[in-house]
């Protein structure tokens, strides 16, 4: 022991002997870089504080100060505020979203669609995890893995632009159904829901899928071989075992792709149409045509949040609460 | 029973990959398209299409200003989120958890929402639409992902390195610099990269903040709603390569790092 600390002392020296020739050593003797680490060090307090104080700031203002200043924005008569105008406030814009079908129609297909394409989802994907997960060798695994994150890495754009190729008229699907003599004329895919889904679960798909795969992947393989044991067939193990225990991917899941859903704008313009109008296209008709009207569309974006929010909160207790239910 | 399972799980998997490539394999195959019009059958090749985008100085400026915002905001994201990552990993203190909160709310917001809202406190803050007002809003909207990957990597920090290197005399700043930064330098080079490919690929914060300059995704969008044409397939056949090859390599890199050290 005290051989061990008086080597680390001298080693200390030489140590300090050496520094006083490089960049670090020069800049720990230079003295108004010492007084500056005296000053800001003085006590644990104040190294917090110089610490602490910029990421506070930075969140605040940066991160929680755009919601904040859109709620209060939602709340007035007029903004951006004219030279001769006066702000008042008041509750108009968000009565106006309940007086017109024009704003909530969008709005309920809006919460249906990224409900159904979040299940969609879910069901296509889990599937995926779980052969990942449990029916590929540890080595592979990672590769394949791999091979299904390089489409996400290319942007929202293009992969709708490539999703419109596959299912226009004269795209792909059509080509092949009709080489094979199963229809006379293009069946008209485009700017339906079905486009829409296709195109909203492409890019959402990787959402579910690492949070599903990285459930099944923390579930001993012991849990089933039990069950099996025990007399479980296989559709009970996966009822009974494997989703209880990954409904916590499942949730994380499932309210990652519904949040980002009900967010996307240029997929449901350029795939969807004249009868699957979605809110955020309401929400942006505010901010671009001539007679911007910013107040409503800010009233707009906080009640479609607000909903969203409360919809991710219900469903999270209600998956815990079976978990819990599970677990008893 | 269970080797059915397997090839039914299989089927499933290459299906899956099919939905995920094929679209994009389509995409790149009508880049070379010789005719205007975009559809199958494809009769006859070319290469024109690639000629006339690398000639077009809009699609090549567009290019430009979308790296040059994805590098500005990504600069941005990792030095705020590298600090809030160093206050909030390991320690305790009142308000922890609410300041974390904020912290990942920009990368909760849904698209729209978020775009909206950095809009009207563009508008209040007074930045014009613009450069500016993008790479702000980009750099934002990136810090929670720096973040999370800065904590993941700073809480497997050995203790004993920072407590050794404050015996032998350094002060907090040069432990810092020397001991925590170097450590940290595998996940910073992972969250910048997909910063950098966040950025790039943005569509909605790029189109509501953006002012007359489009950035490549923007532009893609307005050449959409004015009609396809197989040269639109080759400016996002460009813009997928770039960005897959940045993402592989990134997998590759992150990879490597983690295993060396």
């Amino acid at each position: 022991m005290s051989y061990d600390a008086s080597a680390r002392q001298e080693r200390g020296t030489v140590a300090a002997h050496a520094s006083d020739r490089t960049f670090w050593g020069r800049l720990a003797s230079w003295a108004p870089y010492r007084a500056l680490v005296q000053v800001a060090t003085a006590s644990p307090r104040r190294q917090f504080v110089i610490l602490a104080v910029f990421p506070i700031l930075w969140v605040l203002t940066q991160h929680l100060g755009p919601m904040l200043q859109m709620l209060r924005v939602s709340l007035t008569d007029a903004y951006p505020v004219a030279a001769n105008v006066e702000q008042h406030f008041t509750f108009d814009n968000y009565v106006r979203f309940f007086g017109d079908s024009i704003f909530w129609m969008p709005f309920f297909r809006t919460l249906i669609f990224a409900a159904a394409f979040t299940f969609c989802t879910l069901v296509l994907t889990y599937p995926v995890a779980y052969f990942l997960a449990r029916h590929v060798s540890p080595k592979n695994r990672m590769l394949l893995l791999l091979l299904l994150l390089i489409p996400f890495w290319v942007g929202e754009i293009v992969r709708t632009y490539a999703i419109m190729i596959l299912l226009g008229n004269t795209g792909a699907v059509n080509m092949v159904l009709r080489w094979f003599g199963l229809i006379d004329r293009p069946i008209p895919f485009m700017y339906t829901s079905f486009s829409m889904g296709v195109g909203i679960v492409y890019l959402t798909a990787l959402y579910m899928l690492l949070p599903l795969y990285s459930a099944l992947e923390k579930l001993p393989k012991s849990l089933n071989e039990a069950a099996a044991d025990l007399g479980a067939g296989a559709w009970t193990r996966f009822r009974r075992v494997t989703l209880p225990l990954t409904l916590e991917g499942i949730s994380s899941g499932c309210t990652l792709v519904f949040l980002i859903s009900t967010g996307f704008y240029a997929t449901p313009v350029l795939l969807g149409g004249p009868s699957t109008t979605v809110f955020a296209e309401t929400i942006a008709g505010f901010f671009h045509v001539a007679g911007d009207e910013w107040p409503t569309g800010a009233a707009f974006a906080v009640i479609m949040f607000l909903a969203a929010l409360a919809i991710t909160a219900g469903f999270q207790r209600l998956m815990s609460a079976l978990r819990k239910g599970d677990t008893k | 029973m269970t080797r059915h399972n397997r090839i039914l799980l299989s089927c499933f998997y290459w299906g899956f990959v099919a939905y995920v490539f094929v679209p994009l394999i389509l995409m790149v195959t009508m880049g070379f398209k010789d005719s205007k019009f975009i559809g199958f059958p494809i009769k006859s090749w070319t290469l024109d299409w690639y000629a006339s985008v690398f000639a077009d100085s809009e699609t090549i400026s567009a290019f430009g200003y979308s790296v040059a915002i994805a590098v500005l905001s990504t600069l941005i994201s990792v030095v705020v989120g590298t600090w809030i990552a160093v206050l909030l990993e390991g320690r305790k203190f009142w308000g922890r958890a609410a300041i974390f909160g904020m912290t990942v709310l920009p990368a909760l917001i849904p698209g729209i929402i978020s775009a909206i809202a950095f809009r009207i406190y563009a508008r209040y803050l007074g930045i014009e639409p613009g450069m500016g007002a993008i790479v702000w809003s980009h750099a934002v909207h990136n810090v929670p992902f720096v973040v999370l990957v800065v904590m993941a990597r700073l809480s497997t920090l050995p203790k004993s390195q920072i407590e050794a290197a404050r015996d032998l005399g350094a002060d907090p700043l040069i432990a810092f610099l020397r001991i925590t930064f170097p450590y940290l330098v595998p996940a910073i080079m992972g969250a910048s990269i997909f910063c950098l490919l966040l950025s790039f690929d943005d569509f909605v914060r790029s189109f509501f903040l953006g002012g007359y300059e489009p950035t490549l995704p923007v532009l893609i969008f307005a050449k959409l709603k004015s009609g396809m044409s197989p040269e639109i397939n080759a400016i996002a056949t460009v813009a997928l390569i770039l960005t897959a090859v940045i993402g592989v390599w990134a997998e590759r890199f992150t990879r490597r790092m983690n295993k060396d050290s």
